[in-house]
């Protein structure tokens, strides 16, 4: 498993893969929003992906951290979490 | 009249009359709240038109004959019946009440799994009940609702049970879907109103009562992606003061496979719409929904040819009442939906 930093392009090919897009992860922008106007995804989709998340990086987003909003406010942002929590 | 439209117009127009009939209710008590019931009734009969409309025609649906004046009348005094009942569900005054529950085994068989659980319930009959026999479950019974603009409204209310906003998730905040995952892994119940698709939401349309309706796809997705079994809830109100609760298992396990995620999604909404009809149909006084609920037919039967070829018959839709519907199997998921699944 790659243990490496975690790569913009590594997210959006888990984010295309969890919740079925039709996109190439390079159709991401790393700014655009997740949610609304964005990538128009919304808090099941961010229930699946935080499920995901869970199995290939063995961390738990969890509720009460108060910060979901900020972590899936973009593409960026995901990955910055990811990279700075992930245990594997 | 759309579901959010009429939820709004409601909540503006009852505040003053709710804080008049609570007071009143709860210091004179349930006759006289009974008894209020009547002008009061008679007075919405008379001024909301569309409701007026939307009950007739779901009368005449069901009844198979023009539904009377009376039967008009008697549809809309059994829905203030549940909201009086309400206060008195919610203040704990339960030694008024007669409340049989059916189907207990169902909803222990769910929780004997320690998967959490999804409970559907709908606006059919009473879904405040739950929250009576909530209290003999040995599990939190947690409650995902919207609650948009009838904020207001919902204080009220909740003013009379402090523990009712610690049980509710409410739908549209980043993390709700999370609690709702922490609430399952805890082996806990969710509740979801799961008839009404708010405007915005993912929708299937699948034939209810004779004609093809529009219902919210999320609680479905939601109980699939949580690997939760599946329970229906409903609480038919029977009488004064009396209610018949049922619960009856609908799935171990939601099961979208991702060759044909459309198709599954919409047979499971399907079957969804089938039990509640079935209940609809023998209890059509407690049809809670007093505005067209056919309307998105025509929006959904139109919908442009965005789908792909092996999609299901049933269009899946995102988007609102006004934006074209989109399938779940077209991938296209540019949708302007936010707001989670629908209460």
């Amino acid at each position: 498993m790659d243990t490496g930093a975690t790569t913009e392009i590594e997210v959006a090919q888990l984010l295309i893969n969890t919740l079925h897009l039709d996109q190439s992860p390079g159709e991401i922008q790393p700014d655009e929003p997740l949610f609304g106007d964005g990538l128009g995804l919304d808090s099941i989709d961010a229930l699946e992906i935080a499920l995901a998340i869970s199995k290939v990086y063995g961390f738990a987003l969890k509720s009460d951290e108060g910060r979901a909003h900020q972590v899936f406010a973009s593409l960026r942002n995901l990955t910055r979490y990811i990279d700075a929590h992930r245990i594997r | 009249m759309t579901a959010a439209r009429w939820a709004g117009r409601r909540e503006r127009g009852s505040e003053s009359l709710i804080r008049l009939m609570i007071w009143l209710s709860l210091t004179l008590g349930w006759s006289v709240g009974h008894a209020l019931l009547y002008p009061i009734t008679l007075y919405f009969v008379l001024m909301v038109r569309g409701g007026r409309r939307a009950s007739r025609a779901f009368l005449h649906r069901v009844l198979g004959r023009p539904a009377t004046h009376l039967e008009v009348f008697r549809h809309f005094f059994g829905f203030s019946c549940v909201l009086l009942d309400r206060l008195f569900l919610l203040s704990n005054r339960l030694r008024y009440f007669d409340i049989q529950v059916n189907g207990l085994n169902d909803i222990e068989g769910a929780l004997a799994q320690s998967r959490g659980c999804i409970l559907l319930g709908s606006h059919l009959g009473s879904f405040e009940v739950l929250r009576v026999v909530a209290q003999q479950s040995p599990v939190p019974v947690k409650i995902l609702m919207y609650r948009g603009n009838s904020r207001p409204y919902s204080r009220l209310i909740e003013a009379l049970d402090p523990t009712l906003a610690e049980s509710v998730i409410e739908v549209g905040e980043p993390e709700a879907m999370l609690r709702v995952q922490e609430c399952a892994q805890r082996g806990e119940i969710v509740s979801i109103l799961a008839d009404r698709a708010p405007q915005q939401d993912r929708t299937v349309t699948v034939p209810f009562l004779g004609d093809p309706a529009a219902f919210p796809a999320g609680p479905l997705i939601l109980a699939a992606a949580l690997g939760t079994p599946v329970v229906l809830f409903f609480g038919i109100r029977t009488g004064n003061r009396r209610y018949q609760v049922h619960f009856e298992y609908f799935a171990d396990r939601i099961i979208l496979d991702r060759a044909r995620r459309a198709e599954d999604l919409a047979s499971w909404v399907r079957r969804y719409a089938a039990r509640l009809e079935m209940y609809a149909r023998q209890n059509p006084f407690n049809w809670f929904n007093f505005y067209d609920f056919w309307e998105h037919r025509t929006a959904a039967l139109q919908a442009p040819q965005t789908r792909s070829a092996d999609a299901a018959a049933d269009a899946v839709s995102f988007g609102d009442v006004g934006g074209s519907c989109r399938d779940v199997a077209s991938h296209d998921r540019r949708a302007d939906a936010a707001s989670g699944a629908g209460g």
